[in-house]
């Protein structure tokens, strides 16, 4: 059976757009597997992408010139399944959870010497089943993959069942979607398989044809590899043994290490001379768990030097405040987890501003302090709504986006116990009377501290206006797990170019900064762009307010 | 269908296997135990380290009541009742393996006895035909005593085993093999009365130790021993009626003697090669031992191995560790073998006790290291039990100042080197071991000496030169 997969480019380690100087194969060419196809060059050095499999080429994606990065399509390969391939039993699950049968299923185990490099995972013998459709893939291109993870689930008139994965690694291609009908042997994925000796043990129900094996059969299958040297599980695998075994900890540390599957010679010990404690395991985990949710984020983070300042004169040590002991941690969350660009961009406020002086009195009497930010909140309301990934969120997995049909609007007030974020709700709802009421409100509560709980929480994007007391500039922290936070700074009369003078027009500075996980560099200059046309067409800005 | 089915099942019940099983039945398992012979304890509990260490008990008190005639006491001569003595070792014996039957009755554990062979990679038959199937297996078949070949088939030729007996007291007494076996034996035998000669083929009594340990020990048994051969070949043993005619090749030593018992203990071998195990698809070696991995697996993934059957030395402790081990990944816990070391002792007198890194095995790999060295004269302790021969030897990591091994002769070295055990596995350095009370006056303090000899604050010694 022949199918045709996509040829990529594998990863190239920190290279991106890498020109391509030499195709070292034409269409209709039969290649072996690590022929190689073609010849990229960096800065540092030439190398030719390999050939995944067996197979004929039958489509080329590149020519010489082309920058390509990892994943870039090189082209199609023809591929005979099944001379490469590595069949096991899947895992059978009954969906009428008739769970006697698999209680009393037979054991039976083998080992698989797998080399490494790149295979093709394929389905295995599914007894007397052809064309079972395919109603989950578990997998996805460049998903890292460890022994019976499942691959794709298989529903056949009889039973749902997983088809797990015999070889570790990292899936190169997917070749199946929910819906194709496979049979054995068809191909399912890719994958750059890690090379260890793996042991595979097999859960056969007594009622499945085929995988229930008698012990003489199991003996049979464990004699081939019986003259190898006893090797190591798959967890042992990732542990420096050497490593662990000098590493300066206690028999218990090392045994909570053993349970945990962590490598203790790339722990770092807290306690006395370096010592491994308990924390620092679980800590070593923890740092791995919520380095994986958050993106690349090593545990171990440098530290700063402390240092005795009373040897270079007099000192005085306060406490932090309450508020500064909350928000400082999450601060510093926000600025590791995230990658921050700061986007910087000119409003035109010159008719807001005269707009503003001229409904200033008449707000006052009615006990309203009509203040710039409040036209501002009008604005970036608007642009929120163009915009909506700006107000959305990041899910805890890193998978999906969640985005907020509300729009709270938080706002950072300088207090003296420290900086607070009071949010005014739904404000798209409110219009600039409202929102200037509401700000005097939130700010007198949070001067006297008097905000309550639900006062400072739900926000769904933030603006820190430092205008009131200068600045050109500034880079804020986004409040993660918002995606975007605006600053805004000193206004000030600007000549500006008209076409044929320059005019005094009245400039206010913004600065967007934003997670560029989730915003890219041109939603957000567009999202400032947009913020700043708001600004200028005052008229516009209100009457969508009323 | 088996005769008789089981999650697990142990093949030995030893030290590591009555072990392996009691904790895997803690963990919930339903285990089967088989054992050859018709009490449990394996070696260790019926003829090795609990009978001889009864019979090294009462060496001691001979001994020790002797030596005080130099300081004021004096005994009459010890009468030796052979039968009395060897029925109060039996019955050391039959209190300890009596006790594991309990424990198996208390626990659940099926006991079987029987030969098991494998018939595949989950059944065993046993030699009344029985078969056992399982789902694991744990391997703890032990170790026998090694007989050298072409020896006379003559009952006055005898191992460890038969050395325990005690039937009767020799006169004289030939132990072929100068390691921890034979020197026990012949410490017990010497005290009871019996002239003992000991030859060794190697340049060293304890071939592998320091030799350093040594001096105390030969400065003791020396003047009490007829003759300690080392480097010295046993070419030949004759049958005649007064005794064993034994001829020896070596430099200075006799060319025969006559000896009324010969007692070989020139080492032991692992039995791994006594089960078939191949029809199970496990790899033993040609000299009867099963390799692991860490997690005490043998190259099939439902089969164990622990103790003497697995590389390693042939020690009841550490049988005993490993199969906690093997049990536990049994049950499905993520359980290591990660001891550091593994304590090893003579049970002589005085006795001998070494741990960790050995000053042979650190020149042998080229570790840097550095030695202190408190000998027990210093020790007031020592001085007043009457035995200042003695030392106490700590090796130390010269950048770290952590405890690498450790070395100990003397009176109760056994119980001592046990610091040393812990210091290692806990990474303790130097000053973590002086800074630690240890009450006085005892021998413990040794270790503390050692330690502050390193970190230079010694005060019951001058030894000049250090910071």
């Amino acid at each position: 059976m022949a199918t045709s997969i996509d040829i990529v480019v594998p990863d190239l380690g920190d290279f991106e757009d890498v020109e391509v100087i030499e195709i070292l194969v034409s269409c209709g060419d039969t290649v072996e597997r690590e022929d190689g196809l073609i010849t990229i060059e960096t800065d540092k050095a030439a190398m030719d992408v390999p050939s995944p499999e067996n197979g004929v080429i039958e489509e080329l994606a590149v020519a010489v010139g082309d920058k390509v990065s990892a994943g870039s399509l090189i082209g199609k390969l023809k591929i005979e399944v099944g001379d490469t391939v590595v069949i096991a039993p899947a895992l059978i699950h009954e969906p009428t959870g008739d769970t006697t049968v698999l209680g009393s299923s037979a054991r039976a185990a083998r080992r698989i010497q797998k080399s490494g490099g790149v295979q093709t995972l394929v389905v295995p013998n599914l007894g007397d089943f052809e064309d079972v459709e395919v109603i989950e893939v578990h997998i996805s291109d460049g998903d890292n993959i460890d022994v019976e993870d499942p691959l794709v689930t298989l529903e056949t008139d009889k039973a749902a069942m997983d088809v797990p994965a015999v070889v570790a690694g990292r899936i190169e291609s997917v070749l199946v979607k929910v819906g194709d009908k496979v049979s054995k042997g068809a191909s399912l994925a890719i994958i750059d398989a890690v090379a260890v000796a793996i042991t595979v043990s097999e859960k056969s129900p007594a009622a499945a044809p085929d995988t229930t094996q008698t012990s003489a059969s199991a003996a049979a299958q464990t004699e081939a590899p019986a003259r190898q040297q006893p090797s190591s599980s798959p967890e042992l695998a990732s542990i420096n043994e050497a490593g662990f075994s000098r590493a300066h900890a206690s028999p218990s540390v090392r045994k909570l290490a053993r349970e945990l599957g962590v490598d203790l010679a790339q722990v770092k010990g807290a306690g006395a001379k370096g010592r491994i404690l308990h924390d620092d395991v679980k800590a070593f985990v923890k740092a791995i768990l919520t380095g994986k949710a958050a993106g690349p984020v090593g545990g171990g983070l440098p530290t700063v030097p402390s240092i005795d300042f009373s040897k270079f004169g007099e000192i005085e040590v306060q406490a932090l405040t309450r508020i500064q002991k909350i928000s400082g941690p999450r601060l510093q969350a926000s600025w590791i987890n995230l990658p921050h660009v700061t986007q910087h961009d000119l409003a035109d406020i010159t008719e807001l501003e005269a707009k503003r002086q001229s409904l200033k009195g008449p707000a006052k009497e009615r006990g309203i302090s009509l203040t710039p930010l409040a036209f501002v909140i009008k604005a970036v309301i608007a642009a929120l709504q163009e915009f909506p990934i700006v107000n959305s969120s990041l899910a805890d997995d890193g998978e999906s986006l969640v985005f907020k049909k509300y729009i709270h609007i938080g706002f950072a007030a300088d207090t003296d116990k420290g900086l607070m974020v009071p949010v005014i709700r739904d404000a798209d709802q409110k219009d600039v009377y409202e929102l200037a009421t509401e700000l005097g409100e939130l700010s007198a509560a949070a001067r006297d501290g008097k905000l309550k709980a639900d006062q400072l929480q739900g926000a769904s994007f933030t603006i820190s206006s430092l205008g009131g007391i200068g600045g050109t500039a500034f880079t804020p922290i986004v409040n993660a797990p918002e995606v975007a936070i605006l600053g805004v700074s000193r206004s000030s009369m600007q000549p500006v170019w008209n076409g044929s003078e320059f005019e005094p027009r009245l400039l206010l500075p913004l600065s967007l900064s934003y997670d560029h996980r989730v915003v890219d560099g041109a939603a957000a200059v567009r999202f400032t762009t947009f913020l700043g046309q708001k600004l200028a067409d005052v008229e516009n800005l209100l009457q969508a307010a009323s | 269908m088996a005769d008789h089915q089981t999650q697990l099942v142990v093949i030995g019940a030893g030290p590591g296997g009555y072990t392996a099983a009691f904790r895997a039945a803690d963990l919930g398992m339903d285990v089967i135990l088989i054992e050859r012979y018709d009490t449990l304890g394996g070696v260790c509990l019926n003829v090795g380290c609990i009978p001889s260490k009864a019979l090294l008990h009462a060496a001691k008190v001979i001994d020790e009541a002797e030596a005080m005639a130099a300081h004021g006491v004096t005994f009459g001569k010890p009468k030796i009742d052979a039968l009395k003595l060897r029925a109060w070792k039996n019955e050391v014996v039959g209190k300890l393996t009596g006790g594991l039957a309990q424990l198996a009755k208390q626990r659940k554990v099926r006991v079987i006895h029987g030969l098991a062979k494998f018939a595949s990679a989950n059944s065993l038959v046993l030699d009344s035909g029985e078969t056992v199937g399982f789902e694991s297996c744990i391997i703890a078949v032990g170790s026998e005593a090694v007989m050298l070949p072409g020896l006379p088939d003559d009952p006055r030729i005898i191992d460890s085993t038969g050395a325990l007996e005690l039937d009767p007291l020799p006169k004289r007494l030939l132990v072929v093999g100068g390691g921890i076996i034979g020197l026990e034996m012949a410490c017990v035998y010497s005290a009871l009365g019996t002239d003992v000669s000991v030859v060794e083929l190697m340049d060293q009594l304890i071939p592998g130790t320091d030799k350093d340990l040594l001096r105390p020990f030969l400065k003791i048994v020396n003047p009490r021993y007829e003759a300690i051969m080392t480097s010295t070949k046993v070419v030949a043993m004759r049958s005649t009626v007064p005794g064993i005619e034994v001829s020896f090749e070596g430099k200075g030593v006799p060319e025969t003697g006559v000896y009324d018992r010969v007692l070989v203990a020139v080492g032991r071998r692992a039995n791994g090669d006594q089960l078939e195990a191949d029809t199970a698809g496990v790899e033993v070696s040609d000299r009867g031992v099963i390799a692991v991995d860490k997690q005490m697996r043998t190259n099939v993934p439902n089969i164990f191995a622990i103790g003497d059957v697995v590389p390693g030395p042939m020690l009841a402790h550490k049988a005993m560790h490993e199969a906690k081990v093997a049990a536990e990944v049994a049950a499905g816990e993520k359980s290591y073998f990660d001891a550091r070391t593994i304590p090893s002792v003579a049970y002589t007198d005085p006795e001998i006790a070494w741990v960790g890194l050995t000053e042979t095995e650190a020149k042998e790999h080229g570790i840097d290291y550095e030695k202190t060295r408190i000998p027990w004269a210093a020790s007031g302790r020592a001085l007043s039990l009457g035995r200042a021969e003695g030392f106490t030897k700590l090796l130390w990591d010269k950048e770290t100042g952590r405890v690498l091994g450790g070395a100990i002769v003397g009176p109760n070295a056994g119980d001592l080197i046990t610091e040393v055990t812990l210091a290692i596995e806990m990474d303790a350095d130097a000053a973590d071991i002086g800074l630690t009370v240890h009450p006085h006056p005892t021998l413990s303090e040794t270790v503390a000496f050692a330690a502050e000899a390193f970190d230079g604050t010694l005060t019951d010694l001058y030894m000049p030169k250090k910071r």
